[in-house]
């Protein structure tokens, strides 16, 4: 009964912005039975799809925690592209930086993915500091500080000692094999580091003092100031903790997927992880069983866009159509049936 | 002519039954008490006549036509004003600004700020009402504000007033004046529905009384013609509670030996916060087996009085002992640990977590004692719950349980959480600020109870509250604050309201 009123707003935002766009794909001239096939049973259907969709998943999930866990405190992070894109520019550098000095990799490889979380995290730490000290909103600084990550991740793939010699696009040379994480066929072990993230942050923020006192001052920022709770340190740690999972998410994928750093691997799909991050965060509102589950399934929904254009020549911007249309009505729908 | 008339309303919220098939209705310029406990459906049935909520059956006539009522505008257009106990203006805008916001006819692009102060200030002075015009609202104390809305809904030129609970935050004569107003308002043949659960202000202000209880109606009788024990025993159903002249709960204060050295000792506080009033060099001492009450009017450094004791970071000068310890290098969980414990002045805003559970809101300010933690920070919820449980039994708030969001309980019930939370642990000390605003008159002497078992167990209480009737009814002594100082002190053989209320005016220095 409860679950079944809480899943309403959504099964009905899901329902109807398929039929919209299914209309609008019958408009465009193609099958929308045969786009739907594509979009919802292709990225399951094997398993180079399934591992492509996991692939979607880790930074994806990650980029989602980098906008929740601040909004529990009604701070807008929009900045996980590029707390991600500092985070593998780190990664680059620090991993290039053993080029010539092998080195076990289980040593190095912990090491980088903690170098890209703090860096992620002290990224954050700034949009964090200008908030506390000055009152700066943090949609403001962390849009702004997206640029200096932009273009930081920009400078060290075009600039030597870095940079890959004979490329076109910007990007860094390869980094060395014991830098890289480690594989299974085709996925990279990221994918358990995900699943223990997502285990833990459900632990802290339902278990802990901490995830008590960030829902307190989610629910009342006053009366849990006068209460003893900390309102500017709990700020700052959210958003040092948001930074990370971002941090964390572009170490992933450049010591995983790109092995390297390279201009524009924060983007999926036609847009940055960061943004889709977000919207993810916005469908379910904070709760930390349901996030990695939508987590997956707007992975799978993005992976089936990339087969719908691959088959099918319809553009992927269609599931952001998509994407949007359902954020924009499960929120309205939350909102109706609430009362 | 009946101006309001409501058959056979119905409302439920889930499980519970807010209202059962209530009939009510309201002769055209008579002032009509809605009187019942809290939780007794008095707010709801009034939130559905205003078109706040819709009734699950039931049909509603205004001046005798069958009316569909599906939001407040539709009641705004007829005629239907009303004032909810919590403000609803913008606290943004000055008066001015408020009242007429929404008005087209003084301008589409640009509001003729002439003519409507005009209009305006007619309106007040009609009825003897004097507003800040220019003031931001924000900035305004809860009286002035319900002036403030009051105008608002006359400029909406409404016919039908309902005040909620509108006693409940005024302070000094501001009642008296309400009952002026109300006068001038029945005599231009405005209806007044008046929500209370005071019944000394039903016989203050009202003509006819309907007492609501669990969602029923009790009666609907003549006010002229009721005595105060048939509106009592139509209340509370057979409970029986005496009162004093001032229709408060008889207590007796038993003597009790207080402790040698205060519990409580204030050294020449003043604090320094932006935007509150300050207190200035205050020196008190509260020791164990006494009540001392703070009156003042609202706005004078009660606040920050409240607050500095178990948040010594807002201290600017000066030193404050608890049980001979200065506070100064503790923080606030230091404090509340160390037997000490607050409740706030606002039971929204700075009390609770309105969105929170029940248990959430009281683990507030306990969330980091040992008893509940294992290890330094993980939460072991289940001692949270049952311990809740025992303070929801113990202290007789109405809900199904302790998981239900603590804003979907009336605002009496909501009282007496944030009040039992306070005394999860044994404490010291108790500094309470209004704990009883708001509170039906079963629940009040329950509070006095509490506080005076405090007394008897030798602990103390620094007991705050703008209601002076309430303050002499368990002080052992009441210090007067005014502009963030103490002025006057006065022993409990000396309590006399008018001297005091010279001191809270400032007529005497």
């Amino acid at each position: 009964m409860m679950f079944w009123e809480k899943s309403k707003p959504y099964i009905w935002a899901i329902g109807i912005s398929f039929l919209a766009i299914g209309v609008l794909v019958w408009i465009l001239g193609y099958s929308p039975l045969e786009a739907f096939k594509t979009l919802l049973f292709k990225p399951f259907s094997s398993k180079f799809q399934l591992t492509a969709t996991t692939l979607k998943f880790i930074p994806l999930l990650l980029s989602t925690y980098a906008f929740s866990i601040p909004f529990i405190l009604k701070n807008f992070n929009i900045g996980a592209s590029g707390q991600m894109l500092v985070g593998g520019t780190v990664v680059a550098i620090v991993g290039l930086s053993f080029e010539s000095h092998p080195i076990s990799p289980w040593i190095l490889v912990p090491l980088l993915l903690l170098v890209a979380a703090v860096s992620g995290g002290l990224f954050a730490l700034i949009a964090g500091y200008l908030k506390v000290k000055f009152g700066v909103d943090v949609v403001i600084s962390t849009i702004m500080l997206n640029f200096v990550g932009f273009y930081l991740a920009s400078f060290v793939a075009t600039t030597p000692p870095w940079k890959a010699p004979l490329t076109g696009h910007p990007m860094t040379k390869e980094l060395p094999k014991w830098a890289l994480l480690p594989t299974m066929g085709d996925l990279h072990i990221g994918i358990f580091i995900v699943i223990g993230i997502a285990v833990l942050v459900h632990y802290v923020m339902t278990k802990t003092v901490f995830g008590y006192e960030v829902e307190a001052i989610g629910h009342n920022p006053r009366a849990s100031e006068i209460h003893g709770i900390h309102i500017d340190r709990i700020v700052l740690m959210t958003l040092f903790i948001g930074g990370a999972m971002a941090g964390l998410a572009g170490g992933i994928e450049v010591m995983g997927v790109h092995k390297r750093l390279l201009e524009g691997f924060n983007i999926t799909s036609g847009a940055d992880f960061g943004t889709f991050g977000s919207l993810t965060a916005l469908m379910v509102e904070g709760n930390t069983i349901a996030i990695p589950i939508v987590a997956y399934l707007v992975a799978a929904l993005l992976n089936g866009a990339d087969s719908m254009q691959r088959t099918m020549m319809l553009p992927v911007e269609l599931v952001f159509l998509i994407q949007a249309a359902m954020v924009l009505l499960i929120v309205s729908f939350r909102g109706k049936f609430k009362e | 002519m009946k101006a309001v008339e409501l058959r056979g309303i119905s409302k439920r919220f889930g499980d519970v039954v807010a209202l059962d098939n209530v009939d009510f209705s309201v002769e055209v310029g008579e002032v009509h008490g809605l009187l019942g406990e809290n939780g007794a459906g008095k707010t709801t049935l009034m939130n559905i006549l205003y078109g706040l909520y819709k009734p699950d059956s039931g049909k509603i006539f205004i001046m005798g036509e069958e009316v569909k009522i599906s939001s407040p505008l539709d009641s705004i257009k007829l005629g239907i004003g009303m004032i909810h106990q919590i403000s609803t203006l913008v606290p943004e805008f000055t008066v001015i600004e408020n009242i007429v916001l929404g008005d087209k006819s003084l301008g589409t692009f640009k509001f003729d700020v002439k003519l409507a102060r005009k209009k305006v200030k007619e309106l007040a002075d009609s009825i003897g009402f004097e507003l800040p015009f220019d003031k931001k609202v924000k900035e305004l104390p809860p009286g002035v504000k319900q002036k403030t809305e009051i105008v608002r809904a006359l400029y909406r030129e409404a016919k039908i007033l309902i005040l909620d609970e509108p006693t409940a935050y005024l302070v000094g004569d501001e009642f008296d004046q309400l009952l002026k107003a109300i006068n001038i308002l029945k005599e231009k043949g405005v209806t007044i529905i008046f929500i209370t659960h005071k019944i000394r202000e039903v016989f203050q202000a009202c003509d006819r009384v309907t007492v609501l209880k669990g969602g029923r109606v009790q009666g609907s009788l003549d006010v002229r013609k009721a005595s105060e024990d048939e509106l009592v025993s139509l209340m509370f159903e057979g409970q029986k509670i005496e009162v004093t002249d001032s229709a408060l709960p008889k207590m007796v204060l038993e003597d009790v030996e207080k402790t040698k050295s205060p519990i409580l000792k204030m050294i020449n506080v003043s604090t320094n916060v932006p935007n509150l009033k300050n207190l200035k060099n205050v020196n008190l001492e509260v020791y164990g087996g006494e009540i001392l009450g703070i009156a003042g009017i609202s706005g004078h450094g009660q606040k920050l009085l409240t607050e500095v004791v178990v948040n010594p970071n807002l201290l600017h000068s000066g030193d404050i002992l608890i049980n001979g310890e200065s506070t100064k290098e503790k923080s606030t969980v230091d404090i509340l640990k160390s037997g000490v414990f607050f409740t706030p002045e606002d039971r929204v805003l700075e009390g609770s977590l309105p969105t929170a559970s029940i248990y959430k809101n009281i683990f507030l300010g306990h969330h980091r004692e040992e008893r509940f933690l294992k290890g330094k920070s993980v939460v072991v919820w289940r001692k949270v719950r049952s311990v809740s449980r025992e303070l929801i039994k113990l202290f007789k708030v109405k809900t199904p349980n302790e998981v239900i969001e603590i804003r979907k309980l009336s605002g009496g019930n909501m009282q007496k959480v944030i009040f039992a939370r306070a005394f999860l642990n044994p404490i010291d000390l108790l500094v309470t600020h209004n704990p009883t605003a708001g509170l039906d008159m079963a629940s009040v002497k329950f509070v006095f109870e509490k506080l005076l078992e405090m007394r008897k167990s030798r602990k103390a209480v620094l007991y705050i509250n703008e209601d002076l009737d309430e303050l002499m009814a368990v002080s052992d002594r009441i210090a007067v604050i005014r502009n963030g100082q103490i002025v006057k002190v006065f022993q409990r053989e000396e309590f006399n309201k008018r001297e005091i209320g010279k001191y809270m005016a400032g007529v005497v220095e």
